[in-house]
Parts: structure tokens; sequence; C-alpha cells
């Protein structure tokens, strides 16, 4: 084959590659953003598109991206985590514990000397995450408990542990601001700060271990069909416990970002987030049966979702009422689910 | 036949000056005092709860402490309620979850001759009650207005931007909280304009975002009122990121700790702060004389006022109204 040739079908492989990470839940989304990027930059009188707006939906985006992605991982293969809320909020708290209790400082370290404490904040935060993944792993596989009711009754039990270990109270520490600022690069500001690219970087990760590895063939194996992967030497067990702790460790690293953002470790830092979670898997077109979803979709889903709560809140035009803002997301979810039901299947 | 008339006599009298002797000197039975409050993760309990046992102490009476951990629900506590009463105390002091859902414990524990006082929050019927002791939100939401108001240098004629937090549009706290804002804004200070009002949800990142939005969105913003310890979080976290400190009034509810040594570094300008302590001291110390004396309070419905902490508080001041954690 001459070289022409051959860069052609390299360059068409490329393409290829990247046209099949977009499927037609994934497109949708993208028209979606557009459509709500000029209607919000309209109603709102040209604030929207402004590096400060953008830069507040990017900090929303990075607080739910990981509980999605862990949420994406899990669904994939026929489960549910319903404990990364309460995972983010005792994280937080043990990471707040280590640094104000445990070690004795305060919110007076700040700045780039409190950076280190910030990547012990991370640590303990990710080991956390994975401790608590490791126990819905074991109620699912030992006590055969099935993923609904047994990361319930971890939300139940590490929202609780939060409480008991934080006095029901903030536990504000040393902070290094800096790293939930937007860059300004030469003169021209992002609105990408570290924390919003550091969890940017983690999802591409996951996303590439999700559609290019045996570990994420695994994963939609096991939710298309256990049985099947069962017999092709498969253990499902173990594949279930590599996805909860994953799960259990994006939610302590969500912990973490919680931390640097609100400069303390609450009991409430996870409230709720969950169902956002789960909201944001629907909209990406992950099916709730198992088998089924792209990264992509995930990470564009949690982007519509963030784009509409921002967007409502900057309207000028008219005032939006909370409720509305929660009847047009609920909306938003059965779009997404309507959609993805008129599809056909991605693969058999 | 005399020896043993004698003899049996003798015990007889001697059985009879024991138990004369015994009854006489006896101690007189400690009082039991139950306390059922909303939710024990809550520090505004927690710093009730030290109140609670200072006074407890103090008038020698035995302190049954219970509520759920961490749910402020009426269907967990009706429950505990009637666990408490099972065990026949003295006098109960209740933080009803919701007015009507708890009449019915209250209602049962007076009809068991059971002495109550109701703090914080109260029941639809209080006739039967001993004494109601609530903190007044509207009258700290009043006081939130004084001092985002003192902060900004409010003066006659000028227009300040103002924005409000809560956590939802239907706790009672919340609403009374802003409606006091409200009107305290509109009968003194008509200069102040209350942009916008959003809602956290109890989660302070939420709470964050809501402030990102709205300094972008209200360049001249000069007030934000967070109406509740999530938003005080997410609202203080917003100012420091963005290096606005000082230059937002930003006034907070409920004296926690962390929260407090942010006064000390100008985040808050103020902070309003509960007296929950105070609440349960008076409860116990009204129940107990009505117990023991059959005297009923002067004034049946009392109202704790609440105190605004700014940077011209005392240190002194300060240790009295921070919440405590029992951690």
């Amino acid at each position: 084959m001459s070289n022409s040739k051959q860069d052609t079908v390299e360059k068409q492989s490329l393409l290829n590659q990247v046209k099949a990470s977009f499927n037609n839940q994934s497109i949708l989304l993208v028209a979606t953003l557009v459509v709500l990027a000029v209607v919000f930059q309209i109603t709102s009188q040209g604030i929207f598109l402004t590096t400060n707006t953008l830069g507040t939906v990017l900090n929303d985006w990075g607080s739910y991206i990981l509980l999605a992605v862990a949420q994406t991982f899990v669904v994939i293969t026929g489960g549910i985590d319903l404990s990364v809320g309460a995972t983010v909020s005792l994280s937080s708290v043990v990471a707040g514990w280590v640094l104000v209790r445990g070690l004795g400082l305060d919110s007076t370290t700040s700045g780039s000397d409190a950076t280190p404490y910030v990547l012990l904040a991370v640590l303990v935060s990710l080991l956390v995450g994975l401790t608590v993944g490791a126990i819905n792993a074991f109620l699912i596989n030992i006590l055969k408990i099935v993923p609904f009711i047994a990361t319930l009754a971890t939300l139940g039990a590490m929202s609780g542990l939060a409480i008991i270990i934080s006095g029901g109270m903030p536990l504000q520490g040393p902070n290094n601001w800096d790293l939930g600022i937007p860059y300004n690069i030469f003169g021209i500001q992002l609105p990408i700060s570290t924390t919003v690219l550091a969890v940017m970087i983690i999802t591409v990760i996951c996303g590439l271990v999700l559609h290019k590895t045996k570990f994420g063939l695994h994963t939609f194996a096991l939710g298309s069909n256990a049985f099947a992967t069962r017999a092709a030497g498969i253990s499902p067990a173990r594949q279930i416990t590599k996805v909860y702790m994953l799960s259990g460790g994006l939610a302590g690293l969500a912990g973490a970002y919680a931390y640097i953002r609100l400069g303390a470790g609450s009991p409430s830092n996870g409230s709720g987030m969950e169902l956002y979670a789960i909201a944001a898997v629907v909209i990406g077109g992950v099916s709730l049966m198992g088998g089924v979803g792209r990264m992509i979709g995930i990470a564009l889903g949690t982007l519509v979702l963030f784009t509409v709560q921002s967007g409502l809140l900057m309207v000028k035009v008219v005032t939006v009422s909370p409720s509305l803002k929660q009847v047009i997301v609920a909306l938003l979810i059965v779009a997404a689910v309507a959609v993805q039901a008129l599809q056909k299947p991605a693969r058999r | 036949m005399n020896k043993r008339i004698l003899s049996v006599g003798f015990a007889a009298v001697t059985a009879v000056a024991l138990t004369l002797g015994i009854t006489g000197c006896a101690p007189e039975k400690k009082l039991t005092i139950a306390f059922v409050m909303g939710a024990e993760s809550d520090p505004f309990f927690q710093a009730m709860k030290v109140g609670a046992e200072a006074e407890a102490l103090a008038q020698g009476v035995d302190l049954v402490w219970q509520g759920d951990p961490s749910a402020y629900d009426v269907a967990t506590q009706v429950p505990i309620v009637d666990n408490v009463l099972a065990q026949s105390p003295d006098g109960l002091v209740l933080i009803p979850t919701d007015p009507t859902g708890l009449q019915a414990s209250a209602d049962k524990a007076i009809a068991a001759g059971v002495a109550v006082a109701l703090v914080d929050t109260t029941i639809n019927d209080t006739t039967d009650a001993i004494t109601t002791i609530t903190g007044d939100n509207a009258d700290g939401g009043a006081k939130a207005a004084d001092a985002i108001a003192t902060a900004i240098g409010y003066e006659d004629g000028k227009t300040y931007e103002v924005v409000v937090g809560l956590t939802s549009a239907t706790a009672t706290t919340n609403v009374g909280r802003l409606n006091g804002f409200k009107d305290r804004v509109a009968s003194t200070y008509p200069g102040i304009v209350i942009k916008d009002v959003a809602y956290s949800a109890s989660n302070p990142q939420t709470a964050n975002s809501n402030v990102n939005n709205w300094l972008t969105k209200y360049p001249n913003l000069k007030g934000i009122f967070a109406i509740d310890g999530t938003n005080a979080s997410g609202a203080a976290a917003a100012l420091q990121a963005k290096d606005l400190v000082g230059k937002i009034a930003l006034v907070g509810y409920d004296a926690y700790p962390a929260n407090v040594e942010l006064i000390k570094s100008g985040v808050f300008t103020a902070l309003i702060a509960q007296d929950p302590a105070a609440e349960a001291r008076l409860a116990i110390q009204t129940l107990v004389a009505y117990i023991k004396n059959g005297t009923k309070p002067s004034v049946k419905d009392v109202v704790i006022p609440n105190v605004t902490l700014d940077a011209n508080t005392s240190d002194e001041d300060f240790a009295k109204y921070t919440y405590v954690a029992i951690n």
C-alpha cells in the first residue's frame, strides 16, 4: 500500500473511532447543549456564555461527574450504588477530621502551605471511599443482598457515621483556594480550574477503562448476561467487588473535591447527590437494565444537568422558581429515557 | 408465758419502730425529667443537651435524654415519646417535630400526669402544657437585616442589592427568618433590595453554586443572608475562593465553631446565634418547680431572644453562645 493510502486509512479509522464514541444519545445531548446555551444566553441578557458562569457550571459538573462515572460502571453491571452521596459526606468528614482533630490544623493554613494537607485529604478520602465500596461488595457478594438494598443500608450507615464523627458540624481545615480558581493563561481567562482539570482527566481515564480494557468488557458482559459471563470463566463476584470498590473510590475522590471546594468536611456535603448521579447517568444514555452505556454520554448528560441548573438561575427576563427548576430536570430525565427506548439497541 | 408475751411485744415494737424509722428517714425519690428532642446530630440540639445536663445536675434530677440520632421526623419521634412515657417520668420536655403529629403524644403525657414543657417548636394546642419556650426566627431575620445594614453602611436614598440563601421553601425556621428579614427591610431599610432567593436543599455545594452564580449575575451585590448552616458554609467558601472577603457582607445563622472562627477572620460579618442551652435550662427549671411545689410560671409562653455575634463581640460572649460539639 502506498503511504498516502495508508494515511487515509489511518485517518479514517481515527475519525471512525471518534464517531463511534458518539452514539445517537450523545449527539442529541450535544444538540441539547447548543440549544440550552443559546436560550440561556438570550434570556440571561448575555451573561451565560461568560467565563464566570461557565466556570461555575464546570465547577458543579466537577462535583458530580465522578459520581456519575461511578454510577455508570455499577449500573452497566445491572446494579446500582445509592451510597455514593453518603460516601462523599463521610470521606470529606474523615479527611476534615484527620486535618482538624488529628493534626490540630485550621483554616489559617492556606495557599500553597496548605497543598500538602490537601493532598493528604485526597488520599484519606480515597481510602474511605474504597472501604465503603468493599463493604458494599461484601454485602452483595457474601450476604447476597441485592445492590439496591445493600447500598441503601450503607447510605444510612455512612451518613450516620459522618454525623457522629463530625458532631453534625463542618470541620474546617487547611485549604488552597487557588486549586478551585479557573486558570488565566497569558491573560486569557479560562473556565477550568485545577480541580476541574483533575476530574476531567480521571473521567477520560475511566472512559478508556470502560471502553478499551478487559475490565470494561467484563463490566458490560456482567450487565448483559451474568450467566454467560460466568460460563466464560469470569468471576461475577470478583467483578462486582472491583466495580463497587471503583465506585466507592470515585465517590471518595468526589468527597475530596467537596472538601477543596468548601474548605471543610461536612456531613451534608453529599446530601442528595446520589439522585443527581443517577439522573445524569440516565440522561447520558445508560440503561438501568444494564449492559448499555457510553462514558461520553455521561460526561455530556452531567453537563446538560448543570447547564440547566446554573442557566435557570442566570435568567433575567423572568424569575424562574426553584420548583420549576425541579420540574425541568424531571422532564429532562423522562425525555432521555424516552429517546433511549426509541433507539435500536447498540449491541447484542 | 410472760417472757413470750414480752419478747413478742418487744419484737413488734421494734418492728414498728424500725419501719417508722426507715420511712421517716427515707430519702425523697429523685425526680426524672425526660427530654425528647429533634435530631441528635444537629449541633443546635447538642448545645441544648449541654444546658439540660447542667440544669439537671443543679436541680438534682435524673435526665433521660432521647431522640432520633439523625432524622428530624415525626415518624421516628412518636415511638420514642411512647417509649419514654412507658418509663413513667415526672416531667417531659418535648421538642415536637410537627405541631399536629405530636399533639397526641403530648396529650397522652398530660393525661398520665406528666408535666410537659414544649421547647423550640410547639404543638397546636398547648392549653395543658406547663410552659412553651421558643427562639424567635422572625427576630433572628430582623437582626440579620440590622447586621447587613450596619455592615454596608446603609444610608437612606441609596439602593443596595442583597440575596438570601435558604435550604427549603417550607422549613418553618427558614420561612420565619426570611419573613423577619423582609419585614425589617421593608420597615427600616427600604433601600435594601432583595434581588433573589435560592434553595440549597441542605447541600453546601449547591449553596456554593448559587452564590457563585449570584456574584456573576449581580456585580453590585452588597450582602448575602445565609439563613442556615449549609448556606453559610457554601457562601463563605464562595467569598474566600473569589477573594471577596470583606467586600460583601455575609450574615449567617447558628454559631457553629467553624463559622465563629470565620467572624474573626472577617469572612462572616455576623452570625445570628440562638440560645438552645438557655431554652433547655429554663424548661427543666420550670418543670421541677411545678412538680415539687405546684408553682406555675408567671409567664407561660417564653421567647428567648437571639444574639448577634460579630467582630465586636467579647470573648466571653463568644464562649457563651458558640454551639458546643460533643466530639
